[in-house]
């Protein structure tokens, strides 16, 4: 069986491919249409309660704004921080893990050092940091959570690197005479892609959880423009008023999440050999 | 095994030389200065004031200088002043500590307790509708942003009088029920997401443990099952769940920032965001140097433990 | 299997019912007997406590029931004896105290007029950093007639002195106490009526009643213990629960909230504090009058009150309403009304009919005024104008205040119920917080005359004349006033607001 039937036969990732699947469809619609204006404040719609007949079925925030066009407005940005900064991270991480993992010695050393330190860095304290320094927008947000992730790719292409570098195969490829960076896309990155892809897929989980943290605490995606962070981090004065600003914009955010979680999940069932047989 | 232990404890000093490098030189990057946030914008502060200030606040030597004299300091196990306060950095974190560390024994207790009989039970009935339903539940767990969690818990009980506490932290022996009430929900929206975690792992390693020869020995020979599970494979398995509740252990001692500030809880993430707000660079250095280094020696720790308990990982770093 | 149930069964009904036991019990109160105690919750640590020094406004809060000053503000802002028991002043540059006999400092000496000398003197040293010094400087000299009497002498006319020796950055304090222990940051040697016991940083600070305290019957309560919680639902919360007795709470949301909540008591009424909208008037299009009150004229501020602070707040002029005999009605000033076409005139006369784009820079505190910003941005549309929100973190905030970097920016500003001591310094061209740069002939002029008045009613004509021109030149536009609120729990009685948020009256105060 090849890895994409696997993928579609394994429920749990596909309810992942299929809540994802289902936010992409969201994003594209909010391009072309939303319910409302999600800028547009309205003095006399303060705080309404959701309800089907006025057209608000989430209800409206403390500027009147409709909460469900915002939120639809924020999956974009949501999703699209969560992908790049993972692209980010990933590629910085990978390149200094398999650079660290196949030269080895000392610079399999410094490198894993480097990472290290970053590593013990508690992880939003530094997004704080690199957020404080840098300012808040959006390309920022993406440097600073992919600055946090690197230390974790880094470590695990370094070490599926190490494990297959002693297989055998690569001890064939070099005897018959193939170079270092034959070997290492070749052979070496193909067969370690796989932790990669789970860790990626995590880390787009974990990126929107980030980002809503930062935002939540006033340093992610600033207002007026709508992430489920900054709504959230708005919702937390009024809460107690109109629970519903922060109830919508959290599940927003949690089946998202669940949706890459799942995927991960599933991901790892059917790319981890040691499990795949289990019965 | 104590060359191990040597080595293992030499290659620390180069990441927190790093760590206090990166600290020092960043937290100085960022815009604003400590002196500018004591002034605040309803002062009206003459240049003359201001130099005054900063001569007091000790910060009018270039950095370089100034790092030199703080590692001097923190070797000889001074932490220095509060920009803010003026108060000693050391006893302010260590008046926090344990807050922090409770709110994390709490919070993994509550996660083990959660996990362990979830993940053993999933793994029992694997591929069933059941361990389908709780591997859902378990990612929907680590779905969930604690502050968001956490404030829906407010917003549901805060309305019943004395279920949430609010304000003036008792330490456990001081008044251990109150302490216990005001840490319990805090506790719960970090221990649910780690409960999640805590199942993963006993799940998958349960399944891994039951493939072992060794197990299939045991049934063979006709154990029962449930002696099987308990005296061999749980043995087993526990294992990877120990080294993931180390790790993360070191990551939660950091503080949970935005719980503590949630649920107002003076802990070590509420101090270090406060810190970074104004700027008080003392407070900030300090905090990420000790968390720094209790988070590598927590790993270290669980790498030993790990080590000693299979003897089948050699010890390599 | 089954034993394995059976364990994990117990597991689960243990942690059951403890949890439910844990909560079953109630609030479990560690009261003591016979002891009055009063808790009031704040949402900011204070920094430091010498009142010579501090600048946070959660210290001040403290220092109101730590130490005196010469005299105080009463709850209609009106200035009262306080250590000073009368004074006179013969001719607008000299001003006689005379002191209160018997008062005694926490450690028990007798407070005498040297005492004063000494504590204003401390303040002026450029060498203390003090916050307070600006107050002062017109000072020339203070001198001790007696041990009761104090003179000050001015170098030039002051009609806002009074008014300004009421700040706590001017509290008389011990000099033997700042020579023991260099400053006074975290001990408390006044003549207030409580004294300090015991201060956990970032939690609660406990105060004992003073037993020597020179007002007979006060304070009513044996203790007083401040709080720290961060988050106004929460604050809300601990009244609620019986935890806290008063709680100070800024926002506006928690405030309404508060009001359909029984059991507490709702106490609000507008503040001293000035919301504004402020342009750096040294940037285009900002040098042009016309274009800051085609700004003004596109503001409405109900909407603001409304939106941003869930009507918690009072419409206001240049100066704050809650100064009632200085402050003109809004209709009376020449920009009261929201004018699309007037503003959008305006505009076109000073080069811009297509509206132009400038940045606002705030922040998410409640003093960086992110949610005022919002709206603005949102009315300024109407007339073409658009506005960029620069949400900055709020050391980047107060970074940029004090390079003066920004196009506009939305601020809180500590008004004062004397109109000199607010808009000289605000708005004067050599004004210490004039932050707008602004620097007008016509502005100085009525300001350097209204300091030296000392006939209220041609004072009265300055400042009218000071709020049209402000009004018209718009500067800087005064939002509105912010409500000073508490939420009390019913126990307490004798609470009174000041309007500057200070808590002295917290000595008539009394629990049931």
């Amino acid at each position: 069986m090849n890895t994409m039937t696997r993928l579609v036969k394994n429920r749990i990732a596909l309810a992942g491919l299929i809540i994802i699947s289902l936010y992409v469809v969201i994003i594209v619609v909010s391009f072309f249409w939303l319910p409302f204006d999600p800028m547009e404040m309205n003095p006399e719609l303060m705080l309404q309660k959701p309800s089907l007949s006025s057209g608000h079925i989430f209800g409206t925030d403390e500027f009147g704004r409709d909460i469900l066009s915002r939120v639809m407005k924020g999956s974009a940005v949501s999703l699209m921080i969560s992908i790049l900064a993972t692209l980010l991270g990933a590629t910085f991480g990978i390149l200094m893990g398999i650079w660290a993992g196949f030269l080895g010695g000392r610079w399999d050393n410094v490198i894993m050092r480097i990472a290290d330190i970053l590593f013990s860095f508690p992880s939003l304290l530094l997004a704080i940091f690199i957020m404080a320094i840098l300012g808040e927008n959006n390309a920022n947000i993406i440097i600073a959570i992919g600055i946090v992730y690197i230390p974790q790719f880094a470590r695990i292409s370094r070490g599926a690197i190490i494990a297959l570098k002693s297989n055998e195969f690569v001890r064939a490829a070099r005897s018959n005479g193939a170079g270092s960076s034959y070997i290492l896309f070749n052979h070496l990155l193909p067969n370690s892609i796989a932790p990669i892809i789970v860790q990626i897929s995590l880390s787009l989980s974990v990126a929107i959880l980030l980002e809503s943290a930062l935002s939540f605490l006033g340093l992610g995606i600033q207002p007026p423009e709508p992430s489920w962070g900054n709504m959230l981090s708005s919702a937390r004065k009024v809460m107690m008023l109109a629970p519903w600003t922060a109830i919508y914009p959290g599940l927003a955010i949690v089946t998202l999440v669940l949706g890459f979680n799942l995927l991960g999940d599933g991901l790892r069932d059917i790319l981890d050999p040691r499990l795949r047989n289990v019965r | 095994m104590l060359r191990f232990i040597v080595r293992r404890l030499l290659t620390l000093i180069p990441v927190l030389l790093g760590v206090s490098l990166i600290v020092f030189f960043l937290v100085r990057l960022i815009p604003g200065t400590a002196l500018e946030m004591y002034m605040g914008t309803q002062v009206e502060a003459t240049p003359e004031m201001m130099e005054e200030l900063e001569k007091l606040f000790g910060e009018d030597k270039p950095v370089p200088v100034l790092y030199l004299e703080w590692m001097q300091d923190i070797l000889k196990g001074d932490f220095g002043y509060s920009l803010r306060t003026g108060r000693p950095v050391l006893p302010d974190i260590l008046s926090r500590l344990p807050l922090s560390l409770e709110l994390t024994l709490f919070s993994l207790i509550l996660a083990l307790l959660i996990g362990i009989p979830l993940g053993i039970a999933s793994s029992l009935r694997q591929n069933t509708f059941g361990d389908f339903l709780m591997r859902i539940l378990g990612l929907l767990g680590l779905s969930l942003p604690q502050f968001w969690l956490a404030a829906l818990m407010v917003m549901a009980f805060s309305g019943f009088n004395g279920w949430i506490p609010m304000g003036n932290y008792v330490g456990f022996l001081e008044a251990p029920l109150r302490n216990i009430k005001m840490l319990f929900f805090p506790s719960l929206a970090i221990g649910i997401g780690f409960a999640a975690v805590v199942m993963r792992y006993t799940r998958t390693s349960m399944l891994e443990v039951f493939q072992m020869d060794y197990i299939r020995t045991a049934k063979a020979k006709g154990l029962k099952r449930k002696s099987v599970i308990y005296t061999h494979a749980l043995k087993n398995g526990i294992l990877p769940v120990i080294t993931v509740t180390g790790f993360n252990a070191g990551y939660l001692l950091s503080g949970a920032i935005v719980i503590e500030e949630v649920f107002a809880l003076p802990g070590m993430g509420r101090l270090s965001l406060y810190a970074i707000y104004q700027r008080d660079y003392p407070i900030i250095q300090a905090v990420v140097m000790i968390v720094a280094t209790i988070f590598v020696l927590v790993n270290l720790v669980t790498d030993i433990v790990y080590a000693l308990a299979d003897p089948r990982i050699r010890l390599s770093d | 299997m089954k034993k394995l149930s059976m364990v994990l069964i117990a597991i689960v009904l243990i942690s059951a019912i403890s949890v439910a036991g844990l909560f079953a019990t109630g609030t479990e109160e560690v009261q003591g007997t016979e002891e009055k105690v009063l808790t009031i919750g704040v949402d900011q640590e204070a920094i430091g406590l010498d009142p010579h020094i501090v600048t946070a406004f959660s210290s001040h809060r403290r220092i109101d029931l730590m130490y005196n000053r010469l005299v105080r503000l009463d709850e209609n802002l009106v200035v009262v004896p306080d250590l000073a028991e009368s004074w006179e002043i013969p001719d607008n540059l000299t001003y006689i105290f005379h002191l209160r006999e018997g008062v005694k400092f926490h450690n028990g000496r007798e407070l005498v007029a040297d005492d004063v000398k000494y504590s204003l003197e401390r303040v002026m040293d450029p060498k203390t950093a003090s916050p307070g010094k600006s107050y002062l400087a017109l000072v020339e000299s203070v001198e001790v007639v007696d041990q009761y009497t104090v003179k000050l002498t001015l170098s030039a006319p002051l009609a806002s002195l009074l008014d300004s020796l009421t700040s706590n950055n001017l509290s008389i304090v011990p000099k033997e106490a700042v020579e023991e222990y260099g400053n006074l940051q975290k001990v408390a040697v006044g003549t207030g009526p409580f004294m300090l016991d015991e201060w956990v940083a970032d939690n609660s600070m406990t105060l004992v009643k003073n037993p020597d305290y020179f007002i007979e019957g006060e304070p009513k309560v044996d203790k007083v213990i401040f709080r720290v919680i961060p988050e106004a639902a929460s604050l809300l919360a601990g009244v609620k629960s019986g935890d806290l007795d008063i709680a100070t709470i800024s926002d506006g949301a928690t405030i309404r909230q508060a009001k359909n909540t029984s059991g507490v008591v709702v106490k609000s009424k507008p503040g001293i504090n000035v919301r504004t909208f402020g342009f750096n008037t040294t940037r285009e299009p900002f040098t042009d009058e016309r274009v800051r009150r085609a700004l003004a004229l596109a503001i409405d501020r109900d909407e603001i009150v409304m939106m941003a602070e869930f009507g918690m707040g009072t419409p206001t002029g240049p100066i704050p309403v809650a100064a009632t005999d200085w402050a003109l009605p809004l209709d009376e000033l020449p920009v009261n009304e929201v004018n699309y076409e007037k503003a959008k005139a305006l505009l076109a006369e000073a080069g811009y009919p297509d509206g132009f784009s400038f940045d606002i820079v705030c922040s998410a505190t409640y003093e960086g005024g992110l949610a005022v910003a919002q709206v603005i941005q949102s009315e300024l549309k109407n007339i073409g104008v658009t506005a960029n929100l620069v949400v900055v973190e709020w050391g980047v905030y107060i970074d940029r205040w004090v390079k003066r970097d920004f196009d506009s920016m939305v601020e809180i500003r500590g008004g004062s119920g004397e109109p000199d001591r607010f808009l000289y310094r605000t708005l004067h061209s050599t004004g210490g917080v004039n932050n707008f740069m602004f620097a007008d002939a016509k502005t100085d002029e009525l300001l350097d005359l209204g300091r030296s008045q000392t006939v209220p009613a041609e004072r009265k004509k300055t400042y009218n004349e000071v709020q049209k021109v402000l009004s018209e030149k718009a500067p800087v536009i005064f939002l509105y006033s912010p409500s000073e609120s508490h939420v009390l729990s019913e126990r307490v009685t004798g609470f009174k607001q000041v309007g500057n948020g200070s808590l002295y009256y917290v000595t008539q105060t009394d629990v049931q």
